[in-house]
């Protein structure tokens, strides 16, 4: 867990919600993988990245702004309530709890 | 006096390991305390050549009272259900424990192998493996659905891979004390003194089990080992954390996975590439959730518990 102060939290936490929404990245929603083979897979990826590439990790992680169904970052496995931040390794990242990405799990 | 034989089938060895170390009583107890005459054992057995087969023979006989068959490992059938890849004292082992379990008033298995036939009887099983009175899940085995020793009592079944050295001695001090018919056996032949709980009973991680907090490798002091690295606490029947290993620890405690060696279905998915150590799962859904529990239960506790989680759970408090 990469620990940085509550402020630096929310200002990261801001710009991933413009690189979302404002900037339009599209990130990869699918194929959602269905077992853990395939969700080695892309955690593989997502290890392989440098660790200053933000934009890289929310495009392989699918990352949206947009809850699917129960499935939302706060109902997720990896989800630190309190500090609002995605603990999975190789994403490492602030959210919102209604945000969702394609590892989610529970 | 409680006469006692131990044979082994296709086995590692690894129950006499265990039996050996045994504290509670020890092995040296059960001869000097309660009254257990081991009349031959693989490690401790003095006989050998002539000697063990009019031994064994003397048992089937009746010539030496046989109160307790032990065996350890599979019953090996193969080749074409001659058994004689595993021959021991000049003829197929399954001939002796054909006989011998006819002739014991009580017969316990120890250990997966004898029990259900744990790992040599996983596909594709090529030694023809089975255990004493099943074959995985699976009630029948070597003996019969319907074998019972001379006392009236179905197999004691033991698993474990290894079962604990306690769980062996106390249940041998149980027969020899004459408490036997006092032992309550599950529906696959477990005592329930041991095997009613679970492994999970007395985990020290059941803190990060409540609140979903997941241990991502072997060792890490913080979090549950179910999630990410597989563990089959919560669906095993084993006293492991309540009656501790060498006396002071556990598996999940060490920061190891439960394995579900006590389960006749162990090892579990045929011990396929992917699937040990690691959570099986169908779109972000464990696919063998605790006992009892259903997916929507599990949905609903799951999503109630992160988010009421404290704020202790965010952090690591193992610093």
């Amino acid at each position: 867990m990469i620990s940085m102060s509550k402020e630096d939290d929310d200002k990261l936490r801001e710009s991933i919600f413009k690189i979302l929404t404002e900037e339009g990245l599209v990130t990869q929603v699918a194929p959602v993988p269905e077992d853990h083979i395939q969700f080695e897979q892309i955690m593989s990826e997502a290890r392989e990245l440098p660790l200053d590439d933000l934009r890289g990790r929310l495009v392989i992680g699918g990352l949206t702004p947009v809850s699917m169904d129960d499935q939302s970052c706060e109902r997720c496995m990896y989800y630190l309530v309190h500090r609002k931040w995605c603990d999975l390794p190789g994403l490492d990242l602030p959210v919102e709890p209604e945000w969702w990405c394609r590892l989610w799990r529970i | 006096m409680t006469n006692l034989l131990w044979l082994q089938g296709g086995a590692c060895s690894g129950n006499t390991m265990s039996f050996l170390n045994a504290e509670e009583p020890s092995v040296c107890d059960l001869v000097t305390e309660f009254g257990i005459n081991i009349l031959w054992h693989p490690s401790l057995g003095m006989e050998f050549g002539d000697g063990i087969q009019q031994l064994l023979r003397d048992c089937i006989s009746g010539a030496i009272k046989l109160d307790v068959f032990v065996f350890e490992g599979t019953v090996i059938n193969a080749p074409d259900g001659s058994g004689t890849w595993n021959r021991f004292a000049g003829r197929p082992m399954k001939e002796w424990v054909k006989e011998l379990t006819a002739a014991a008033s009580y017969v316990v298995a120890v250990g997966d192998c004898a029990t259900w036939g744990g790992i040599p009887a996983t596909s594709p099983n090529p030694t023809d493996s089975e255990g004493l009175q099943f074959l995985k899940a699976n009630t029948g085995g070597f003996l019969g659905k319907t074998f019972v020793s001379k006392s009236g009592l179905p197999v004691i079944n033991i698993p474990g891979c290894p079962a604990h050295p306690d769980w062996i001695t106390q249940i041998l001090v149980s027969i020899a004390v004459g408490r036997a018919k006092d032992l309550e056996l599950d529906h696959y032949q477990r005592p329930k003194t041991f095997f009613a709980a679970f492994t999970q009973t007395g985990c020290t991680r059941n803190m990060f089990y409540a609140y979903r907090i997941s241990a991502e490798e072997f060792g890490q002091k913080r979090g549950c080992l179910f999630y990410d690295l597989g563990c089959r606490g919560p669906m095993t029947h084993s006293p492991c954390n309540r009656i501790l290993w060498n006396r002071q620890s556990s598996k999940t405690r060490a920061g190891m996975p439960c394995i579900g060696c006590t389960e006749p279905q162990f090892p579990f998915y045929d011990l396929a590439p992917g699937t040990i150590f690691k959570t099986q799962m169908f779109m972000g859904v464990p696919k063998d959730l605790p006992t009892g529990m259903s997916q929507t239960g599990y949905l609903k506790l799951t999503g109630a518990a992160k988010v009421n989680a404290p704020v202790w759970a965010d952090e690591d408090m193992f610093v």
